[in-house]
């Protein structure tokens, strides 16, 4: 029955200002591009079912406005969200600079479960362009370090590694889930270490 | 069309009027209803590409050809005694028909599957089209039929693409299987049926994705298309309502609510067939609780009647409905109530004028209106029976405990008492309740709570429970109250729900007073007395007990004796009384509080008188305008113009006129000649200001191209050597400068020293790769130069009008100091230029001294003074000689400006002998040479970095500014950027914020000069800037919103309410940001700016939350209807963005700030 239970992963993308965040979304879900994208402001979302494993999800792909003086709007959005996407501009090397305060920004509001396994995965992408700028090296060890985040260099333009992308998104969203299920389903399990914290902790006050 | 079913299931065993009319019109609605059904089915066909075999369409299809087919079957002659489906038929037509035979495997393939899990699946599978006709065993209802499997063999045959056939078959060979009169056997409708449904065989059916996200997942267009279709009355928006909609008398919008929502309306006004189905397990109601033979006394009749009780769990809440056995069973007369029957009819005549609206109102139900002619009415009768109460609507719960029998009473908010339902003992009344309460959560619940009380006997202790012991044992006191609790005993539950707690909470407190002080007082006089609605009102369900409190089972006040019978009207007549005076209460209450919310809450948002809106049908038109100017230009009728604007609009033409008014740029009463100086001054701050930060701009721009020629050089070295690149890669790199330190380990975030030292290192140790490159950097900082040097001359045509401009200097003095103290203080900066700053900056900070001491005296050498500071070199000098008050032409005064060149290129060069390296050179004389680099030295590190960072978001932003717009050629989208850094390098402070530029567009599209643009531009983010995040006003938006919608529009406040996160109202924080810019088209969006900017001089400062809010109301009944949610709602205002009717919201937003104000006014 679970596994033909419908699965919501929610996806929220990062990223500074102008980097592709709307486009690569669009390109996802609606495979097309277009130039006349305007500044994200607010949040809007878009859904798309992808099948991964021979299960149906529908992914809940998020996407929000890259000043990061928005982020406090954020907030609402980040809670319960199942994978982090952070995108840069390999033309723009600032854009890849700051993925670290977005990574840190958004493990501090929305403050999963298990931060440090909180699947994120990172896109450089505009890599249709000639004037890169951040090697894809560069990015690739960035990402080494952190936990080993898996990095995709994309193009929403060309529609280059968009796919892929985001189906490793889907796949790392849904193991989060499934864990987030399976705590949920012993309920007991998580109560008893519960008492026997408790019980720790009265231990200790005594011997204090 | 379950009510068809009926007729002609009923025609069996009813004498039927024969007359063939009535008959051809029952055909032709059979037909309609099957018509209906497909049109339906293809249009959804036709929006979503696929139609999924759960739809909701596919099973009312099916419905409807079930009840043609059925119409008229000659089921005896056929051997298919009480099958109420055509299940049999088909089977029976198998054999002649290879489609049916087909299908016919298929469904008995399909049955055994789900046979093995419920053993009489089978049996009661065809029964499940019509359960009003077929007889059910108790507690089957409890087992519902999936929706699946109701109208199998049709469904199949949809799927399989064969029904088409099989029908045609069935009309072809009609007069083997159907009456002459039958339907399928008339010549025209069996035709019309069979090719009615050629083309639903023809759909796609899929499987493929679940129920939900079938339902949930619909675009906004979508479900805006299927509104429109579906709903052909549309609800009108609660704005149209009585203003007093609050919470406690929702009784008629929730039941439209239900009806409409949930499929599970009354009888009343739906079809019988919904009814019957929304007695299931069905997609929109869970049953959570079924009893049979529950009895229940409906009015008119005298005794208690049993029927079939259920508790539904719909969307909108927990609904109990009672209906008669007769009606559950088809047939009344094996139950032997003929007695009650002929009481029935005795009242008919006024059941059927006033209570049988289904006779009345529903047209489709000819079977019933031609039944209700004849003397008999039974059906009706018991349709007017049958009991629907929403539990939300109920406020207490009455049960009354007795040897003989559970009786328990409804009492709705409204103080009207639901008749007494009897339980039969053992335990259902109990089992009823513990699924009511379970039922009521997690949003409400029943107090005192039903297994707290069982536990243990406390609660009564408390006094909580508002038990009520009869009144013959009033005297036995608490002590004996446990003893009751078995045998007999009346309780009184509340239902409590938790949105309204704050109320209840007083509620509960006056109740408890009003029970607690006269205990023992017979009961009339405490009714008299009561002064609490809800005290009265629980009194008044105290009266049924009362008729059995001499040990009659009070199951009914049927009298035994006719004393009784008198004693039990007197209390029926003090029962209304009292109902009475608590209904009144309650409105009274209901209104004091809601307009104590209306006050706290709305008056600080509307102004308080109500401007007229006579006068303004054609809004303020070129010849209003024209007449409103007098002779000099000046128009005066501030109020008069703000009004016209206010409730009709600008007419287009004018509107580049009017917008400087409106926005508070022009003067009323200001004459053409003021304006035009007003403009001049503005464009020559404007140009000033804008060749301030064109400087600080080409030293921006050098730098990233510095920024780009490393990394790229980086990158290009990545390629070839390894080692140095990895390491550089590996650390932290600044802002917006190409120093990338080479000999730091890998950081992730260097400590602020590591930084200081860093910054010293750079120019050393890092500098660029190649010689060859710095030549370019600097070959390109020349052209710079001489662009910026272009566009200073252009400015200075524009300048050379100009006066002078004091601000300007005292600007720049100022600006010395800060910037001079600040370096002095650091003590350190960027290395080599801010070496050079600083021997600029001394220098000049004796000139200014001097200056500061003899003002007079020096204006020479405040000239040096102010070239320096002033960004463009050009303009001080076209600008100081007018301010030194000499007459000094444009070229002599450039030459001091040669000399402070020189001064500071020797400064530098001075500097530069100091320095170690070569090459750092070519890049501080590139400094000193440019003006603008030489300038710039002046300006502080921090203050070229934010600007640079503040200058690439607008950049980044400009180009995506409405690019779909024709008006936003390259030349016009330099304008918008101009405008846009102009304003942010007046307000470095809070700087550049996404949202900006949607908010410039829409002005300079209008105003077309950037000068004047900027100037309006800054007077709107004046209030807009509070908007953003930086400010405060978008939380007290959101409050407003809610408290707004809580008073408009509760219904739909209670649907934002039971969703947690609607309190955030985050779908709205686009439309307040960018007043609506990004929801209406750009006509629409002027019309909008102006009703708001008009509106604070009419009506209300906040009139953005009135249009949000008639945003809302627009769509309410899809957000209603569907049930949104918080992402839902998101979701669906993305997608309608600038599809909205512009006129149609704005002047509800009109109607809504006067319904407000009107409101306050009735206080």
């Amino acid at each position: 029955m679970s596994s033909r239970k419908k699965v919501l992963l929610k996806v929220i993308i990062l990223g500074d200002s102008g980097v592709g965040k709307t486009s690569l979304m669009n390109q996802f879900v609606n495979k097309k591009f277009s130039n006349q994208y305007k500044a994200t402001i607010g949040a809007d979302f878009l859904t798309k079912e992808v099948i991964v494993d021979d299960r149906i999800v529908t992914m809940q792909i998020w996407d929000t406005a890259g000043q990061e003086r928005f982020q406090s709007l954020g907030v609402a959005f980040y809670r319960g969200a199942d994978c982090c996407v952070l995108v840069f501009d390999v033309t723009a090397p600032n854009t890849f600079k700051s993925l670290e305060s977005w990574r840190d920004e958004f493990l501090i509001q929305a403050s999963p479960r298990d931060p440090d396994n909180f699947p994120f995965v990172i896109l450089g992408n505009k890599v249709d362009l000639d004037n890169r700028a951040v090697s894809a090296k560069r990015a690739q060890q960035w990402c080494q370090s952190k936990n080993d985040i898996p990095y995709f260099e994309t193009s929403a333009k060309e529609a280059v590694n968009v796919e892929l992308a985001f189906q490793t998104i889907a796949r790392n969203a849904l193991a989060q889930e499934t864990e987030a299920e399976l705590y949920n389903e012993f309920p007991d399990q998580i109560k008893l270490n519960a008492n026997d914290n408790s019980r720790n902790r009265d231990g200790d006050n005594c011997a204090c | 069309m379950a009510a068809q079913n009926k007729a002609d299931n009923g025609s069996e065993d009813m004498p039927v009027a024969s007359s063939t009319d009535p008959s051809a019109e029952q055909k032709e609605r059979l037909i309609a209803a099957v018509k209906k059904e497909v049109k339906q089915l293809m249009e959804e066909a036709v929006t979503r590409k696929f139609v999924h075999e759960d739809s909701g369409g596919v099973t009312a299809l099916c419905g409807a050809v079930e009840a043609c087919l059925g119409q008229g079957l000659r089921r005896r002659a056929l051997g298919l005694f009480k099958t109420s489906s055509t299940t049999a038929l088909l089977h029976k037509i198998a054999k002649h028909c290879p489609e049916a035979a087909l299908v016919s495997a298929r469904v008995l393939a399909a049955e055994g599957a789900p046979a093995t899990r419920s053993a009489s699946g089978v049996e009661r599978r065809p029964s499940a089209p019509r359960p009003p006709l077929c007889k059910r065993g108790s507690g089957s209802l409890l087992a519902q039929a999936p929706p699946q499997s109701r109208y199998l063999w049709i469904r199949i045959a949809l799927f399989e693409r064969q029904l088409a056939k099989i029908i045609e078959h069935l009309v072809t060979n009609a007069n083997r299987y159907y009456e002459r009169d039958a339907l399928v056997a008339d010549p025209d409708y069996g035709s019309i049926l069979s090719s009615l449904l050629v083309g639903p065989c023809a759909l796609e059916y899929s499987k493929a994705k679940a129920p939900t996200c079938f339902w949930t997942d619909p675009p906004a267009d979508e479900l805006v298309q299927r509104h429109r279709m579906s709903a052909g009355t549309t609800t009108p928006p609660s704005v149209r309502r009585p203003i007093l909609n609050f919470k406690r008398s929702l009784n008629a919008s929730s039941d439209d609510a239900s009806s409409s929502n949930t499929g599970t309306g009354k009888p009343v006004g739906s079809t019988a067939k919904d009814y019957v189905e929304s007695l299931h397990q069905n997609s929109t109601a869970a049953l959570l609780y079924g009893k049979n033979n529950v009895r229940v006394q409906p009015k008119d009749v005298e005794e208690p009647m049993p029927g079939y009780l259920s508790l539904h769990h719909t969307a909108a809440g927990l609904v109990i409905k009672w209906t008669p056995n007769q009606l559950m069973n088809g047939y009344a007369e094996n139950e032997g109530i003929d007695k009650s029957l002929l009481r029935c009819h005795l009242v008919h005549a006024s059941a059927c004028q006033h209570t049988c609206i289904l006779c009345s109102t529903a047209p489709t139900c000819t079977v019933y209106r031609r039944r209700c002619a004849g003397p008999l009415c039974i059906d009706c009768i018991y349709w007017a029976m049958s009991l629907q109460v929403c539990v939300w609507e109920v406020v207490y719960v009455h049960v009354h405990r007795s040897q003989a029998s559970d009786a328990l009473i409804l009492v709705g908010q409204d103080g009207v008492q639901r008749p007494p339902i009897h339980f039969p003992k053992g335990g259902h009344l109990l089992s009823f309740l513990s699924n009511l309460e379970t039922g009521l959560l997690p949003h409400g619940q029943l107090d005192p709570p039903l297994w707290s009380q069982r536990g243990n006997g406390k609660v009564f202790g408390r006094g909580k429970s508002r038990r009520r012991p009869m009144p013959s044992l009033c005297e036995s006191g608490e002590s004996e109250e446990a003893e009751w609790e078995e045998s007999a005993g009346d309780y009184v539950f509340r239902i409590v729900n938790n949105a309204i707690g704050d109320k209840e909470a007083m509620r509960h407190s006056l109740l408890e007073r009003a029970v607690a002080s006269p205990p023992r007082t017979p009961r009339r006089p405490l009714a008299s007395t009561s002064t609490t609605s809800s005290d009265s009102s629980t009194m008044s369900v105290d009266c049924p007990p009362s008729a059995g409190l001499n040990g009659n089972p009070p199951i009914t006040p049927v009298p035994h004796l006719p004393l009784e019978q008198a004693a039990s009207i007197e209390l029926v007549c003090s029962t209304m009384r009292r109902q009475i005076i608590s209904r009144a209460f309650y409105g009274w209450l209901a209104y004091c509080r809601h307009l104590s919310t209306v006050r706290t809450h709305l008056s600080g948002l509307v102004h308080p008188n109500i401007v007229p809106r006579e006068g303004t049908e054609n809004g303020l038109t070129e010849a209003l305008w024209r007449s409103m100017t007098d002779e000099h230009g000046a128009v005066n009728e501030k109020d008069e113009v703000y009004r016209q604007v206010y409730y009709q609009g600008v007419q287009h033409e004018i509107r580049h006129e009017v917008w400087p008014y409106l926005l508070g740029y022009y003067d009323f009463g200001s004459t053409t000649e003021e304006r035009a100086e007003q403009d001049a001054e503005c464009r020559r701050q404007y140009e000033t200001t804008m060749s301030e930060w064109l400087c600080v701009e080409a030293i921006v721009r050098q730098r990233d191209r510095e920024a780009t020629a490393a990394s790229i050089a980086r990158l290009s070295e990545a390629s070839g050597k390894l080692k140095p690149v990895e390491i550089i890669e590996a650390c932290e790199v600044f802002e917006d400068d190409c120093s990338v330190i080479s000999d730091n380990p890998p950081v992730v975030s260097p400590e602020p020293s590591e930084n200081e030292q860093k910054r010293t290192d750079k120019p050393v140790l890092s500098r660029a790769p190649s010689i060859d490159e710095i030549d370019n950097i600097e070959m390109d900082s020349e052209e710079q130069e001489k662009e910026v040097k272009v566009n200073g001359e252009t400015e200075d045509t524009h300048i050379k009008s100009v006066v002078k401009n004091p601000d300007l200097r005292r600007e720049s003095i100022a600006e010395i100091k800060r910037l001079a103290e600040g370096i002095v203080q650091k003590g350190d900066g960027r290395g080599l230029l801010c070496s050079v700053d600083s021997a600029n900056v001394n220098l000049n900070e004796s000139d200014l001294r001097s200056s500061i001491d003899e003002p007079q005296q020096n204006s020479q050498q405040q000239h040096t003074s102010v070239i320096i500071t002033n960004p463009s070199v050009d303009l001080a000098a076209s600008g100081s000689p007018a301010s030194g008050g000499t007459t000094a032409t444009v070229s002599p005064s450039r030459s001091p400006l040669g000399v402070v060149r020189e001064e500071s290129q020797s400064a530098g060069a001075s500097f530069d002998t100091l320095e170690p390296t070569n090459e750092v050179r070519p890049d501080a004389r590139s400094n000193c040479v440019s003006p603008a680099s030489s300038n710039g030295g002046v300006y502080s590190n921090e203050l070229v970095e934010s600007f640079a960072l503040n200058l690439h978001r607008i950049e980044k932003d400009v180009q995506r500014c409405d690019r779909n717009y024709p008006f936003f050629t390259d030349e016009n989208l330099d304008k918008l950027r101009n405008i846009m850094c102009t304003y942010v390098w007046e307000h470095l402070d809070t700087g550049y914020m996404q949202g900006m530029c949607d908010l410039v567009a829409p002005l300079l599209v209008m105003m077309r000069e950037e000068a004047i643009a900027h100037a309006l531009f800054a007077r709107l983010m004046d209030r807009a800037k509070d908007n953003f995040p930086s400010g405060q006003a978008m939380d007290a938006h959101f409050a407003d919103m809610r408290s707004l919608i809580q008073i408009l529009d509760c219904e739909l406040y209670e649907l934002m309410h039971a969703h947690g996160d609607y309190t955030h109202f985050y779908f709205c924080y686009r439309w307040f940001l960018l007043d609506f810019k990004r929801e209406l088209l750009y006509q629409d969006v002027f019309s909008a700016w102006e009703l708001i900017w008009a509106a604070r001089y009419v009506a209300s400062e906040h009139m953005v939350l009135f249009i949000a809010l008639a945003l809302l109301e627009t769509y309410r009944d899809v957000i209603l209807a569907n049930t949104m949610d918080f992402t839902d709602i998101i979701k669906f205002f993305n997608e309608m963005a600038e599809r909205h009717d512009a006129s149609a919201v704005l002047s509800l937003a009109r109607d809504l700030v006067l319904q407000v104000q009107t409101l306050i006014e009735n206080k």
